[in-house]
């Protein structure tokens, strides 16, 4: 079953075409890899997919409902969630404050309750709480709670970030290169929970310049190269076609 | 000492209705927009309490009651336009729409008594009154901080990116703090058209602008506390030193041009992150020590 969709679809910013004509499908339960070198547009197509840029040309399904105009949060809500390439944490909260806010998609509490502080609205409020300790838990962060989220290490802000986005429990995940800049102990750890993450039955979209990574990792990959598809398939494919050689050494 | 007594007592009254206008004020800018837009409700609510009242013979809970309706209505509306504003651009557009309203204010005074002011409003309300209302506030304030609507506030402030990319609408939330802000704004206003004889529409300009923009800078814009406690030190400075009343704006200032260079989050946020970052100091030590 393919969860995302797009097809036919172009972004063009004035005159330069960031994605010109791209055809991809995510399905769920597998890891599917976006791979392309600086400037390829691979940032751009998340932003068109979340909905956070519009499309210049094409649509983009998710399931069986068309998001292609369909605003960010929106999009969130549809069970579509990210991590950002620059990541963003809300920096003065705590971390714990950070993973909670990802729940926001399923919460119960309706706005007047919220609003009056009924005991329903503040007993959802605690039961989020164990649930995002529990998170913090089995990503080994739990120390880390009541820190404040912009004065982490580099490795353990991308974790924060990472939690978030799953506690949302989307239908499909964006990762736009998750493990840049950790080494290759941590980014293994990070690539199991990936894995298991698909296992569950999660569309699970991962951006990485990494290609050893990538090709470990990946059930099916996409390469593109100044906005165009250049190539897909198996890791073992992609990495052996020619014009994928040329885009990585070449000009 | 009866004289004591009663300027002290009407002091408290000015900080429970400042405090009110000051949690105006920090509901939008918790989530994230840069309104100053508090003045102009204040006055809506005051003028349509004040207006049900002594030209309609409207009783004054439910006068009152109109101008807090009619504030939340207006703050809403103001949400619209706003909401492709940012930053300086939203704080020029309710500036001027505070301006506004004080023109209104002046100029259609067959309605407002115009800049001689509103007349012979009977006093009813007092202290009982304003307590009353700002311990409801800061209840519904203290109750968004602590569940959804807090939460989703907090993400907006600081990242609306972030904020929409987990499902959280900015607009919808915008709105609602605007609403909410017009609301308290209008419910102060109303109740302090009761203890004032005259309303004019300048008492609702440029100072209350300042004032209220104040009391949160000062106070802190993260807990609740941060704003009522803003309120207290900027209105009692000027009472326990004669000489600093003279240059109440001067003194507010200078206060405002420390705080900022050296306690961007306000006094009661700043202490309040100082704590926890000492608890969790001791907390790692123990932890090292075993
Ligand atoms: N908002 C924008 N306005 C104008 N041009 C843009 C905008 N966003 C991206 N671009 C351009 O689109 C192209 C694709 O950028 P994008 O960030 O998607 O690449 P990327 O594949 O993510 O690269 P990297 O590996 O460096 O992250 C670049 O040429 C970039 O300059
Ligand atoms: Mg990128």
């Amino acid at each position: 079953m393919s969860a995302l969709v797009i097809k036919s679809v172009s972004k063009h910013f004035g005159g330069v075409a960031a994605v010109s004509n791209v055809n991809m499908e995510v399905p769920s339960g597998k890891v599917t890899g976006l791979i392309g070198p600086n400037g390829a547009g691979k940032t751009t197509l998340i932003n068109l997919i979340t909905g956070v840029l519009t499309v210049s040309e094409g649509s983009i399904h998710f399931g069986a409902q068309d998001i292609t105009e369909v605003p960010a949060y929106k999009v969130a809500r549809a069970g579509i969630s990210r991590t950002f390439q620059n990541i963003r944490l809300l920096a003065e909260a705590s971390v714990i404050d950070n993973v909670m806010i990802g729940f926001y998609r399923n919460e119960k509490t309706t706005t007047p309750a919220s609003l009056l502080g009924l005991p329903s609205a503040r007993r959802e409020t605690a039961a989020l709480r164990d649930r995002a300790n529990k998170l913090l838990e089995r990503f080994g962060m739990s120390k880390f709670a009541d820190q404040e989220a912009g004065g982490l290490a580099y490795g353990h802000q991308r974790r924060v970030e990472m939690m978030r986005a799953l506690a949302s429990e989307p239908a499909l995940i964006l990762l736009d290169e998750p493990v840049a800049g950790m080494n290759d102990v941590e980014a293994g750890e990070l690539g199991e929970i990936f894995r298991g993450l698909a296992k569950d039955g999660m569309g699970v979209l991962l951006i990485e310049h990494n290609v050893r990574f990538v090709t470990n990792l990946c059930d099916f990959v996409y390469v593109l190269d100044s906005g165009r598809m250049i190539a897909s398939g198996s890791p073992e494919q992609v990495v052996n076609d020619p014009a994928v050689i040329t885009a990585y050494l070449g000009s | 000492m009866s004289n004591f007594f009663t300027v002290y007592h009407h002091l408290f009254d000015v900080f429970l209705i400042g405090s009110g206008y000051a949690l105006s004020q920090w509901v939008v800018m918790r989530a994230g927009v840069f309104s100053v837009a508090t003045a102009g409700l204040a006055s809506i609510g005051a003028y349509c309490a004040a207006i049900l009242t002594t030209k309609l013979g409207w009783p004054h809970p439910l006068s009152i009651l109109a101008g807090t309706l009619l504030g939340a209505l207006t703050g809403l509306l103001l949400s619209v336009p706003l909401a492709r504003l940012r930053g300086v651009f939203q704080a020029i557009a309710t500036l001027a729409f505070v301006q506004i309203v004080v023109a209104i204010g002046l100029f259609s005074d067959s309605l407002t008594g115009g800049a001689i002011g509103l007349n012979a409003i009977p006093i009813l309300i007092g202290t009982k009154e304003n307590l009353l209302a700002l311990l409801c506030t800061i209840y519904v304030m203290l109750a968004i901080s602590a569940t959804r609507v807090g939460r989703a506030f907090e993400a907006i402030r600081q990242d609306e990116a972030v904020a929409s990319s987990l499902g959280v609408s900015v607009t919808f939330h915008q709105s609602l703090a605007f609403g909410l802000s017009g609301a308290i704004a209008g419910l102060f206003g109303g109740l302090e058209a009761f203890q004032t004889f005259t309303l004019f529409p300048n008492t609702y300009g440029f100072g209350l602008i300042v004032a209220a923009l104040s009391y949160v800078v000062l106070g802190g814009r993260r807990s609740v506390a941060g704003p009522i406690v803003g309120t207290a030190i900027l209105l009692i400075l000027p009472e326990v030193s004669r000489p600093l009343a003279d240059y109440r704006n001067a003194l507010y200032g200078v206060i405002m041009m420390l705080v900022i260079a050296f306690m961007p989050r306000g006094i009661v946020d700043t202490g309040l992150l100082y704590f926890r970052r000492r608890r969790l100091a001791a907390k790692a030590a123990m932890e090292s020590q075993q």
